[in-house]
């Protein structure tokens, strides 16, 4: 016979024969040897149990006996499991010691070059809510960005600028999945928003450098937004604006949700009434439709579906110096469609999975006096990431991604086109190991091919934190970018390679329930940018050898809680950048960097008015331009940019809400350059216009109306 | 034959023990729910609670011990200083894994609803607009599930209360709920006795809501 079977006979046996109790004691420890009370203690699966004392003692009697397995769990604790053999006397067991689990709550993150929005955490510097209720960002996501720290209004533009680099440097993802032209086209000096409703995000996560080895194709930012997981209830949501009006309706139940919207813009009606310094042809108009579903899957884990179409277009004259009249005519038209799926699953062996497909389409007809042009745009992004969560203590993402790139423009009069495919494939690994509670190392590896441009390249980046006291962190990152140059640079010269910048930053962060404070300063160099002969818009001979640096720091304060009912932040950046790029042979500040960035925005609930006031103002130093009356690159700045919004938001029902809001109250004329003659006149001096905002002033007011239509309807109409 | 026969002889036993009251739990639980009901600190909270996770852990096909061990969880979070978001964390991943055992009931629904509820209180201003429907959601559910569920209401007008002083609007609908509660708490109290071990709890609460109608 097998001395296994004999034992276990024998085990088997005595539990029938043996009446007698066990008396089990004995002690619970931390790590440091320091007690622990409120350990749960027992015998696996029975009642007998009990829970350590102050002293982290515990005794307790069983009438269980032979082998048997004693756990040992706590809240915040790894489980233990002793196998112990109880034979109906008492037993005093040595001290057990209990291992601290480490999840997200209770270890330091690494806040270097991010800001996150989301409604999770207890202390975050921005909220989802922020994005509509910022006076300055009239809805716009990137709106409510630029009142963060490390970005630059550039208020001719409207889109995104982190530190020193250009718009086309910060990469704009939804659900990890890459927007391209996630911005409207626009006409110059006409500013942009960006396309995507902020409803539609739970979360958002800002970088403004160091960040993962996620992320690629992008020199200076990762903006990347979170979609709303399964809606809670079936509503139907109507707007109407001074610019346009909304319908959306979203279907729900407990496991999948649908909703489709749709929204049409035309500012005619608006302009008609409102003095415009631009002479428009037609004002800008169009219309979107959006569909939004999500589904939590059977076996766990969650699908989602989003899918946008939209078109637009404008008209206006663009006055030219030195030529008296109108100017010139520019019109143009625009088709996006945007679509994505993915899936996401959490598995109790510690790995997650994703997979996702994003595919983006944009067309631009674009008419300039008497040239016509057609660009198209075409990007798919497929990607897999696998996440293992080991003990809590390290962890790792990896990834692999793939994209399809095509770019085609044509002159439509001479039936001249040119274009490009492109194709490139990433791999990346991040690990992040905790080597406490307080300490955490992150280090990334990110490799990539780009076939047109014929060039690998790998990226490592790696940082790390440290909690030094009770609220605050210091944290550090360094990595090393890559960008490839803007698609209609990358038509007239498919070999151009890749831009670098190379990333330093140290932060420091305090938070506590209601107040946050951020300081950050950072270094970052720039290699092998983009240069050409002419200007941007008709470039010639580019080739890469630009380079430059950017330098500089930001602070942050945001207080929610020293005032009643109101919450305001303050933000100042300042920036030293200079580069050579474009045309610009030496190196330059940028015109879309102003040294000094300064905003503050406040909101104040008023319960007796059930209204939210809101104020926000921008303030920078000016933007640099070229004087040809003068020598050199960037030889004059303009005077300060001033911006000062206000908004009122009153809720007379909480399913109810009218919104106001004015830009530039002031009407600060403010001016982001001039436009030169191409020669000079007879006494030889260029001429010369300045670059002036589109209207003094933008004024909205719209009414937001939700219907629940819920089965409990009664019950919940009043929300 | 026999693995045949085995198989029949341990699916009735299964069976025999699903349908068939054990006295040793039963037993458990009436001591466990009589000592949660004079809890003052928060050892002794802890006590109670552990000791319905380990009934939890050695009975995995009932659903009470687990929906006991949250309510303990999410109540320690109002009564002492513990940390909240840890504590309402892990109260979720409890009424998760009683939901799964118990599926479409009103108690659980109701409780998910209480803890949705506890993470809106610790930062209103911010969780409010993305938690308060989700919490309105599960208590009007809870509700739909049974009528009778006087906990649903009870926490349904305190919910509208928070909302009604949110917004500045009037109390009616939030005395309403709770004045159906405590009629509803009535006619529970009828049914309790010794043996009674489903929830019972609230009734102060409501009470403290209609409290301020007057």
């Amino acid at each position: 016979m097998n001395i296994r079977l004999i034992l276990l006979s024998y085990f088997f046996l005595s539990q029938t024969q043996a009446f007698a109790q066990t008396t089990l004691s004995g002690r619970v420890l931390d790590e440091k040897n320091h007690p622990l009370p409120g350990v749960n203690v027992f015998v696996k699966g029975s009642f007998d149990g009990s829970s350590t004392d102050v002293a982290g003692a515990f005794q307790f009697e069983t009438t269980e006996s032979g082998l048997q397995i004693l756990v040992f769990s706590m809240l915040g604790f790894e489980s233990q499991e002793l196998k112990i053999e109880l034979v109906g006397r008492t037993i005093n067991l040595p001290a057990v010691s209990l291992r601290e689990e480490f999840n997200e709550l209770n270890t330091v993150t690494i806040s270097a070059g991010s800001m996150e929005a989301s409604d999770e955490k207890k202390s975050v510097i921005l909220r989802p809510l922020d994005i509509v209720t910022t006076p300055s960002a009239n809805g716009d996501i990137i709106g409510a960005f630029q009142t963060l720290p490390g970005t630059s209004t550039v208020g001719n533009d409207g889109r995104l600028f982190v530190r020193g680099g250009d718009a086309s440097e910060v990469g704009i993802y939804i659900d990890g999945l890459k927007v391209a032209n996630s911005y409207g086209t626009t006409a110059a000096n006409v500013p942009t928003r960006n396309r995507f409703n902020p409803n539609l995000f739970k979360g958002t996560f800002f970088s403004t450098g160091g960040y993962s080895a996620e992320y690629g194709q992008a020199l200076s930012s990762a903006l990347a937004m979170n979609t709303k997981d399964v809606a809670v209830r079936s509503q139907v949501d109507l707007s109407v604006l001074s610019v346009g009006a909304g319908y959306s309706h979203t279907l729900a139940n407990d496991n999948r949700s649908i909703s489709l919207s749709g929204n049409i813009l035309d500012l005619t009606p608006y302009q008609a009434l409102v003095k415009q310094n631009f002479d428009w042809e037609r004002a800008p108009h169009g219309w979107d439709l959006e569909l939004a579903a999500q589904s939590k899957l059977k076996k766990g884990g969650i699908l989602k579906v989003l899918a946008r179409t939209e078109s637009g277009g404008m008209e206006l004259w663009q006055a030219m110096p030195g030529i008296s009249g109108k100017g010139v005519l520019v019109n143009l038209k625009n088709n996006y469609s945007y679509a994505q799926t993915n899936w996401r699953k959490a598995y109790e062996n510690g790995w997650t999975l994703f997979a996702g497909a994003s595919y983006s389409h944009n067309r631009d007809q674009v008419s300039y006096d008497s040239m016509e042009i057609d660009r198209a745009n075409d990007l798919t992004h497929l990607k897999f990431t696998a996440v293992k969560d080991f003990s809590g203590r390290i962890s790792a993402k990896s990834g692999v991604e793939f994209f399809i790139h095509s770019y085609a423009e044509k002159l439509v009069r001479s039936a001249l086109s040119r274009s490009f495919d492109e194709q490139e494939g990433y791999l990346f690994t991040e690990w992040d190991w905790y080597l406490s509670r307080k300490l955490v190392l992150r280090g990334g590896l990110r490799a990539g091919h780009s076939k047109l441009a014929d060039q690998s390249w790998a990226d490592p980046r790696a940082s790390f934190a440290y909690q030094v006291s009770e609220n605050g962190t210091l944290s550090l990152a360094a990595g090393r970018f890559h960008q490839l140059p803007v698609d209609n640079f990358r038509v007239l010269n498919p070999n151009l390679q890749n831009s670098q910048a190379n990333h330093l930053i140290l932060n420091y962060l305090l938070q506590t329930d209601g107040i946050t404070f951020r300081a950050e300063t950072f270094y970052k160099s720039y290699d092998e940018l983009a240069l050409l002969e002419g200007n941007p818009q008709s470039p010639s001979l580019l080739k890469n050898g630009g380079s430059g640096y950017a330098k500089g720091f930001d602070v942050f304060f945001r207080d929610r809680q020293s005032i009643k009912n109101t919450d305001y932040w303050i933000t100042y950046s300042f920036v030293d950048s200079k580069r050579s790029y474009n045309q610009y042979e030496t190196q330059v500040q940028p015109d879309f960097a102003p040294k000094h960035n300064f905003s503050v925005v406040i909101k104040h609930f008023v319960p007796s008015l059930k209204s939210q006031i809101g104020a926000s103002f921008s303030f920078n130093d000016g933007y640099t331009y070229t004087d040809p009356n003068f020598s050199g690159e960037m030889n004059s700045k303009t005077r300060s940019y001033q911006n000062l919004s206000l908004s009122w938001s009153y809720l007379p029902k909480p399913n109810l809400i009218i919104h106001g809001a004015v830009t530039n109250v002031l009407g600060s004329e403010n001016i982001f350059g001039y436009n030169y003659t191409v020669a000079p006149d007879e006494s030889g001096s260029y001429a010369s216009l300045p670059i002036k905002q589109s209207a003094p002033r933008f004024i909205v007011i719209g009414v937001f109306l939700t219907l629940s239509k819920d089965k409990n309807a009664n019950m919940l109409n009043n929300l | 034959m026999k693995k045949l026969s085995t198989t029949l002889a341990l699916a009735f036993a299964f069976i025999f023990s699903a349908f068939c009251a054990d006295p040793a739990y039963e037993n458990a639980m009436k001591k466990q729910v009589t000592a949660m009901k004079t809890i003052q600190t928060l050892e002794e909270s802890q006590a109670v609670t552990n000791a319905f996770l380990r009934m939890a852990e050695a009975k995995p096909e009932e659903w009470l011990p687990l929906y006991y061990a949250a309510y303990l969880q999410t109540t320690a979070v109002f009564r002492f200083e513990v940390d909240k978001d840890q504590y309402l964390d892990q109260a979720m991943t409890l009424v998760e894994k009683a939901e799964k055992i118990s599926v479409d009931n009103s108690e659980i629904t109701a409780m998910k609803g209480y803890v949705v509820m506890g993470k809106i209180s610790l930062d209103p201003a911010s969780r409010g607009q993305s938690l308060s429907p989700q919490a309105m959601q599960l208590f009007g559910k809870a509700i739909s599930l049974d009528r009778e569920n006087p906990r649903a209401l009870m926490l349904m007008s305190q919910m509208e209360q928070g909302m009604a002083q949110f917004f500045g609007s009037g109390p009616e609908k939030a005395c309403g709920l709770a004045r159906n509660a405590i009629a509803l708490y009535s006619k529970e109290e009828a049914k309790v006795s010794d043996d009674y071990l489903l929830p019972t709890w609230g009734k102060a609460q409501a009470e403290q809501v209609a409290n301020a109608c007057n």
